[in-house]
Parts: structure tokens; sequence; C-alpha cells
């Protein structure tokens, strides 16, 4: 659309229909030629009500639309919301079970860091990179099938422990699966990471400042591009992450490709965890005796609870009313903030071309801003 | 900090929930002189979420601001109890990220935060009901009063009408061959 009081302006929509886009919404842009004057985020194209949902829902009713929230990575709020509950109601998981679902978290960072190398490649149309990624994605979700029958949603992390136990030669598999993907990101870091084509259109690119970062509450790589340590497995641990050795990778720059260097890297931090948790995974029971779920009644208490998912910090605010249903669960996710206060600031002075690339690297998730 | 808060606010709800998370509730007057005294004194510099939940019975809302120190070791969840259909005052001239998360809330609940000037819709379009998130909303009610639905197929069953079809033939089938086998068993 030309705007005709101003003529050197062009309005145009990036999305919903737009393969640079990373899910089900649409950035307004002004433009200059190329340049982008302003950006405006739209959502509402997949508003599923679930919050609402949610408070006519009993604990086991709930947990099956949780998983949804974020298609790329489910498990997260699997997690959140088992934590949330247990919290409220005084339940204490077994020490198998939080392995178990430290597993299935990291499992769950691992293959949404694939999808997201998938999108980030294609943004600038290196798509042997997409074909690749979303490849080794499907054997992570081979395993996914595996363990709780489901590939993308899992309703496997439930409220006093995990769904099942683990099958027959299990571990084996993972651990061949990391050796694998461990050789594969050899050949990542040649096809993308290295590749001139991703470095020069990366770098300098979406160049976030520190201070601003930590005032706005961004979160995950936007942070930890900008060099700062944050990740909530380390600064507020849960389940079993204090006892395992892993370290936080940063970078300085604060750019696209900083971003992009900081996920390579906790891809592998993820496979460091895993072997490690496949070698610690201790015997025992996998759920604890939970009342009857039509009795199970939440107190009159609220909670905050929060993991660390593979774009950031994730977190549930959590309110039981003494019945059996969910008072409120608004979940809070990176997505808001970064699809919004951070990308409408970021594509101004942008290039056009530049939009896909931008979204990408900050890991926007629209579903988990409308729920 | 806890006694300060304790003395300088007269509140004696302050919760430590867990060693990395605390809760206090404070007058709503005097909420952004305690979120203001955490933010300056305390280092809790990040507003990570607001988040409200109606307590219609109450007749109020309870909003939280969740805050978190600059390390983010600890967060502290300050809130503050407003009635159900009372203005509230923006945070977004602090904190840039309220902005949307009071728009959020705006089109959710109906709070108005004064001050705030992009309290546009947000993930509804053209919503004319009663904000979803406020506990009067019926979803259920508003489906069956709003909205149609399909009846399915020509070929399409009600599948308790069909089992109850289905018992009846196998019953009627059993009894067919039982009256069989005993006129046979006579006949010999």
């Amino acid at each position: 659309m030309i705007k005709m009081e101003t003529p050197k302006h062009i309005t145009i929509f990036h999305g919903p229909q737009h393969p640079g886009i990373t899910g089900n919404m649409s950035v307004e842009l002004d433009l200059i030629g190329e340049t982008i004057q302003k950006a405006t985020t739209h959502v509402g194209y997949l508003h599923r009500g679930f919050e609402k949902l949610i408070e006519r829902r009993t604990v086991i009713q709930a947990f099956t639309i949780v998983c949804r929230i974020c298609v790329p990575e489910p498990d997260p709020n699997e997690a959140n919301f088992a934590m949330a509950v247990e919290e409220l109601a005084g339940i204490k998981i077994t020490e198998r079970a939080k392995y178990i679902r430290v597993m299935v978290l990291e499992l769950s960072r691992l293959s949404a860091q694939f999808l997201w190398m998938a999108g980030q490649s294609g943004s600038i149309g290196l798509y042997a990179v997409g074909q690749w990624a979303i490849a080794d994605r499907d054997l992570i979700l081979d395993l996914f099938e595996e363990l709780t029958g489901g590939r993308v949603y899992h309703m496997y992390v439930y409220p006093g422990g995990v769904r099942r136990d683990l099958p027959n030669g299990f571990l084996d598999k993972v651990t061949d699966l990391l050796i694998y993907l461990k050789e594969r990101m050899n050949l990542y870091n040649d096809i993308f990471i290295n590749n001139a084509s991703f470095k020069n259109r990366a770098i300098g690119v979406g160049i976030i400042d520190k201070e601003e970062a930590v005032a706005n509450g961004y979160v995950g790589q936007v942070l930890r591009g900008c060099g700062i340590k944050a990740d909530v497995r380390k600064d507020a641990p849960y389940l079993i992450y204090d006892e395992l050795n892993f370290e936080i990778p940063t970078q300085k720059a604060g750019d696209v490709y900083a971003r992009a260097l900081v996920r390579r890297d906790e891809i592998l931090q993820s496979i460091n965890i895993l072997e490690q948790v496949v070698s610690k995974m201790p015997k025992g029971d996998i759920m604890i005796k939970m009342p009857t779920h039509r009795k199970f009644k939440l107190p009159k208490d609220d909670t905050w609870v929060k993991v660390e998912s593979a774009r950031g910090e994730f977190a549930y605010y959590m309110a039981g009313d003494g019945t059996e249903k969910i008072r409120r669960m608004q979940v809070k996710g990176p997505s808001l903030i970064h699809g919004f206060t951070l990308l409408e600031d970021l594509l101004i002075g942008a290039e056009l071309s530049d939009v896909a690339l931008i979204m990408n690297s900050l890991g926007i998730c629209p579903p988990e801003i409308e729920r | 900090m806890y006694s300060k808060i304790k003395n300088q606010f007269a509140t004696p709800e302050i919760e430590i929930k867990r060693n990395d998370l605390s809760k206090v509730i404070v007058k709503r007057d005097r909420l952004f002189e305690l979120i203001n005294l955490l933010r300056l004194n305390y280092s809790y510099v990040t507003l990570n979420a607001i988040t409200c939940a109606d307590w219609i019975e109450d007749d109020h809302f309870a909003l939280s601001y969740i805050l978190t120190t600059e390390d983010r070791k600890h967060t502290m969840m300050v809130q503050a109890l407003i009635g159900r259909d009372s203005a509230f005052d923006t945070i977004s001239h602090i904190f840039k990220q309220a902005e949307i998360m009071e728009r959020d809330l705006h089109e959710m609940y109906g709070i108005k935060f004064i001050g705030n000037q992009n309290l546009k819709e947000l993930s509804l379009e053209n919503w004319i009901h009663t904000p979803p998130l406020r506990r009067e909303f019926d979803t259920l009610k508003f489906v069956n009063e709003n909205l149609t639905f399909r009846d399915g197929r020509d070929d399409n069953v009600d599948t308790k009408v069909e089992t109850k079809r289905l018992r009846a033939l196998k019953k009627a089938k059993k009894l067919a061959e039982e009256k069989a086998k005993d006129d046979k068993n006579g006949n010999s």
C-alpha cells in the first residue's frame, strides 16, 4: 500500500502467509525504499483461549492442553505445569522421575534447536541446512514416540512424576543418537555456522544493547548473545540441574550471528547434559501415589515457577482456590516481550530482507503469545 | 530487607515460598512505591510479568508484579488487590515491557491502565463481549449463544443410538440362534 500523503512510504505486511515468518503472526512494515521506518506486530491468528479453558478443568483435564501452548517445544510447558501443581499441593517426586524429566527436557531442547536451525538457515535461502536439520530432528522425535507414544505433543511429564517408565534399551538408543548428533555438529559448523553466506548476512545485524536487554526483561539467547550468563538452570536450579556439570555459552557481539553461535554451543551442552543423565540414571519409582484425579484439590494459594526452554526463561503463574479446578494459570514465555517490545524496536532501520533473519534469531513463537 | 518492607509498608503479608521466590501483598496505593524501593535499593531491576487472577467472590483482582534481581537468582512477587471495575496506573514509564503486558491484561480482564497509550486490541479481533478471562464470562454459554454447530455428513450417525441398535441386533441374533437350536433338539 502506498501512502498518498507521503508518496515515499510503502506499507507491507510480512506474514502471516510468508515462509520467513516464525508462525501465525505478521509484522506491518512502513518502508522507504527497502529500509524499515516503523514495525508493528500483529497477532490473533491462533488464539485458542487455553487459559480460559483451563479454568473449567481439573488437573488431569488441563494437563492435556498445556503441551499445545508452544508447538515447537511442548515439554517446558508440561514441566512448568507439573512443578506448579506439585508446589501448590506439596508433592515431592522421586529421584528417577527428576532424571527422566531432565532427559525429556534436554531432548526437547535439542529438537527445538534443530528446528530453529532449519528456520534460521531457510530465512537466508540455505535450504540444504534446513532439510538436514529437520531430518536429524526426526531422529529425536522417534525417541519421543517410543518413550511417550507421541512425536510432537508428549503429555508425559505429569504432576507426581512421569507417565511411563523407560522402554528396554532406551538409554542405549539415546547414547547412540548423541554420538551421531555430535558428529553431525561438525558438518553443521561447515555448512551453516562457518558458511560465508550466513556470516556475511548475520554479523552486525540485529544488534541488541546489553543494558537495555536486562532492563526490558529479554531472556535466553538474546541475553546470552550480549555476554550475560543468564540461564534458569544455573540461576534458580530446578529438578537435578544443580548436580550436573555444564557451561552457559555466551557471546559478546549481541547480533544475529552471536545468537546463532550461542545456540550452536547450547546444542553441545545439551548433549553433554544428556550424557551425564544417561550415565547417572537411578533406579526406582517413576510416579508417586496421587489422589484420584476427581478428588485432587489445589489449596487456595498461588505460585510462580519457571524453567529454561530452548528460547529462554519460560514461566507459569498458577493459583488454586481449594477446589478441583485451577483458578488461574498464566503463561509467560519469551515471545510476548521479544515479539513486541524488542522486535518492533529492532526492525527500525533494518533492511526488508533481514526481517526473517532477525525474527528467527529472537525465538518468537506466536502460539505462546496468544495461548 | 523484609523487616524494612514490613515496617515501612505496614504489611504483615510477606511469604517466603522458595529459596528463590517470595511474595509480598501491599495496599494498591503503595504498590509502585514498593516496586521502586525494590528496584533502586535491592537490585530487582527486571519486570518479568504482570499476572492477574480474578477472585470474583471477594470482588477483587489479585494483580502481581513479578520482579527479578539483576543476578536473576531471586524473584519477588509483589501483589496488590484491586477492585474489579477500577482503573489502575500504568508502570510502563518505568518498565518498557509493561506496555504489552498491560495491553494483554486490558484485553483479557478489562483493566484500564491509566497512562498506557497503547491499550488497543491484541489477539481478539472486534471483541464486543465481556473480557473473556473475567469469571462472569461463561465459555459454554457464549458458545451456545453465538456459534452454530454443523450437523456433519448425511451418513453421520449418533454413536449412542448406533450402539443401542447394534446391541439389540446382536441380542436378537443370539435369541434366534438359541431358538433354532431348541427347535432342532425338539424335532430330533
